[in-house]
């Protein structure tokens, strides 16, 4: 038969133990990251019914996005007609696992979940590198993409700084009674993260 | 070996279009055009936004500076993140052939001209077509390969690309559909012919049992006024005395009509009667012609029958096929089977019928072409049974469904019609054995 085709093959066909390594490896991190910070933000153990449900609900945001990923090479089959009821079910499964921005619910819950709890700033500030920590391992599972943190570096660390300078905000004694001036230091945090935004070239 | 199918690139047409009416456009192949692209936001670059803005808005109604921090660093990546994000891009998508057997490669060469986006094409494989490759390819030129498994016209499915920007917070798309395929059965082996003893004349390339100016040596005779000097038997005129000349068979070619039953097809899809009926009559069609035979078909369906007057060529090969993959339009040709012009039917026609034989109208036209003189031959394809079940009455059912295929076939022998059996895996030279060592004679 006359061929129609000739060349070579892509290069992305060949699947290696190495390369299956390579696509654990981030999965595996954005896993125990979500882990990691389910368990920071729940202790100490609070059992108000708000902070109950905001750690089931962490619980379950999370354990869905690494199914999310762990499953993420598993190829959605054909429709087709008279299917069996548990690939039907399967299916279903796959589907909301794939619909719902699980780490985004998760994102927020556990922040809601760490206002549960009294003031801690420094604690605070820990959670908020966990969860971007999270988040750029949950995008470096899912796109394969290279040295994606090594070009972020500068403004990693500058957002580390500002990270730091907002819970120092925080443990700055109050300039005066009253709740306006909390609400003060609050826009000036903002106000300083902002402007650092907008300053800093891209 | 099936014939070489010419490069896709010669047939489709070349078009200059945006992605937008490409992607709108199926069955055209889109050569070097510029494309729309759509950017947005990538997936990343949404969660960054949740982050940052449940930090501040936490922030503000908590009044805890320390959530605004969390914010900031969310903020900072969005914020310096301004690539440059151009609206129109070129792109080259062309799939290597239109027209393809079963089984057999094609491809669909795609390009982008971008070197400053992280790129990643998409394959979406529409239904009946399997990929050979990867379906996700990174990189600026890639090529996708699949494979049609089963005959018919295909939709091939899209091509989608995917631009990322150095930090992956956008996204830019464009979507292409690719043009359907039109997937040829995959031609059964035969390099055999049978051939009818008696052939008309014209001058073709099988041996015909009267003298002419062939090659094939048949015997000797006395020499007459006329007679080539070439031709004379020296030998033999030294031993008898008188002037001898050799003389030769004719040659001649003959007028195949292939018989295709398209009204059962039973069996599992891709071994049915149906696929083994159209594979073995499209080796059948590139064997005759092989051999400079007239070659036609005809297309027995429900409520008619669509043909192809016998021709010579490469190219009635590639007619034929086309004739009996629309064969569902036959009717609207308004043939009927009974009634059938002489040009689709030559008189003296060797006849080759592929069929289940289930079909009582068809078996009764096979009957009748055989009473009107014309030289039949009769490729079984039924390679299924009814399914095997316990009770009494199902297994009694399947004793006389069998008795009966096997009268139908005892009768189609008593006429004259040999009746061989085709599993569509051997090479057809094997059930035909019996009668391509010899012509097949041709009996009024």
């Amino acid at each position: 038969m006359g061929p129609p085709v000739g060349g070579p093959e892509p290069a992305a066909g060949a699947v290696t133990s190495r390369g299956a390594m390579a696509a654990a490896g981030p999965r595996l991190a954005a896993i125990v990251l979500g882990a990691a910070c389910i368990a920071w933000t729940a202790t100490p153990v609070r059992h108000t019914g708000l902070a109950t449900t905001a750690l089931v609900v962490s619980i379950i945001a999370v354990t869905a996005g690494a199914l999310r990923l762990a499953l993420s090479d598993v190829p959605q089959p054909e429709d087709d007609y008279f299917l069996a009821a548990h690939v039907r079910a399967w299916l279903a499964f796959l589907a909301v696992l794939r619909l719902l921005p699980w780490e985004e619910i998760a994102v927020a819950v556990l922040l809601w979940l760490e206002v549960q709890h009294p003031a801690r700033p420094w604690h605070t500030a820990a959670l908020g590198a966990g969860l971007l920590a999270y988040l750029l391992a949950v995008h470096n599972a899912e796109s394969g993409a290279e040295h994606l943190i090594g070009r972020q570096a500068k403004l990693l660390i500058a957002g580390a700084c500002l990270l730091a300078l907002g819970a120092g905000f925080a443990m700055l004694p109050a300039a005066g009674p009253g709740a306006g001036s909390t609400l003060l230091r609050v826009l000036a945090a903002a106000a300083v993260v902002a402007a650092a935004a907008l300053v800093l070239p891209a | 070996m099936p014939p070489v199918i010419p490069n896709g690139s010669e047939m489709l047409p070349t078009v200059s279009a945006s992605a937008g009416e490409a992607s709108g456009a199926a069955g055209i192949a889109v050569e070097r055009s510029e494309a729309t692209v759509r950017w947005r936001p990538s997936r990343h670059a949404r969660r960054l936004l949740t982050l940052a803005a449940a930090g501040l808005l936490l922030a503000t109604i908590t009044r805890r500076p320390e959530l605004a921090g969390v914010a900031a660093p969310a903020l900072l990546l969005l914020g310096a993140a301004r690539p440059p994000r151009p609206s129109r891009i070129g792109v080259r998508v062309r799939l290597t052939t239109t027209r393809l057997y079963e089984g057999e490669l094609a491809a669909v060469d795609v390009a982008v001209d971008d070197a400053s986006h992280d790129v990643r094409w998409l394959l979406q494989a529409d239904r009946g077509i399997e990929p050979a490759s990867a379906t996700a390819v990174n990189g600026a030129v890639a090529r996708f390969t699949f494979t049609v498994p089963r005959w018919g016209r295909r939709r091939v499915g899209s091509v989608a690309l995917v631009l990322h920007d150095r930090w992956r917070l956008a996204e830019g798309r464009v979507s292409y559909t690719l043009p359907a395929v039109d997937c040829y059965p995959h031609p059964a082996v035969q390099r055999t012919r049978v051939v009818l003893s008696r052939l008309p004349n014209r001058l073709g390339e099988h041996s015909a049992r009267v003298s002419g100016e062939g090659v094939e040596f048949t015997g000797v005779r006395e020499y007459v006024p006329g007679d080539r000097q070439r031709a004379i038997n020296w030998p033999a005129t030294t031993r008898r005395g008188r002037l001898q000349v050799n003389t030769f068979a004719a040659e001649r070619s003959q007028d195949v009509v292939l018989l295709v039953d398209a009204t059962s097809d039973v069996g599992e899809p891709g071994s049915s009667a149906l696929d083994l009926g159209l594979r073995g009559a499209a080796g059948a069609a590139r064997a005759y012609l092989d051999g400079r035979d007239r070659v036609g078909v005809i297309t027995y369906q429900w409520g008619g029958a669509r043909w192809l007057a016998p021709s010579l060529g490469r190219r009635q090969v590639y007619k034929i096929i086309d004739t009996m993959l629309a064969a569902d339009a036959g009717y609207a040709r308004g043939a009927t089977f009974r009634r059938l012009p002489r040009a689709a039917l030559p008189p003296g026609a060797l006849v080759v019928a592929f069929s289940p034989l289930l079909e009582q109208r068809f078996v009764e036209a096979l009957r009748d072409m055989r009473e009107r003189g014309f030289s039949l031959m009769v490729v079984d394809v039924l390679n299924t049974e009814p399914p095997t079940r316990l009770s009494f009455a199902d297994s009694a059912a399947r004793r006389i469904w069998r008795m009966e295929q096997q009268a139908i076939r005892f009768s189609l022998r008593e006429l004259g019609v040999p009746v061989v059996h085709w599993d569509g895996d051997a090479p057809l030279d094997l059930p035909l054995a019996p009668y391509t060592r010899r012509p097949l004679v041709v009996r009024r």
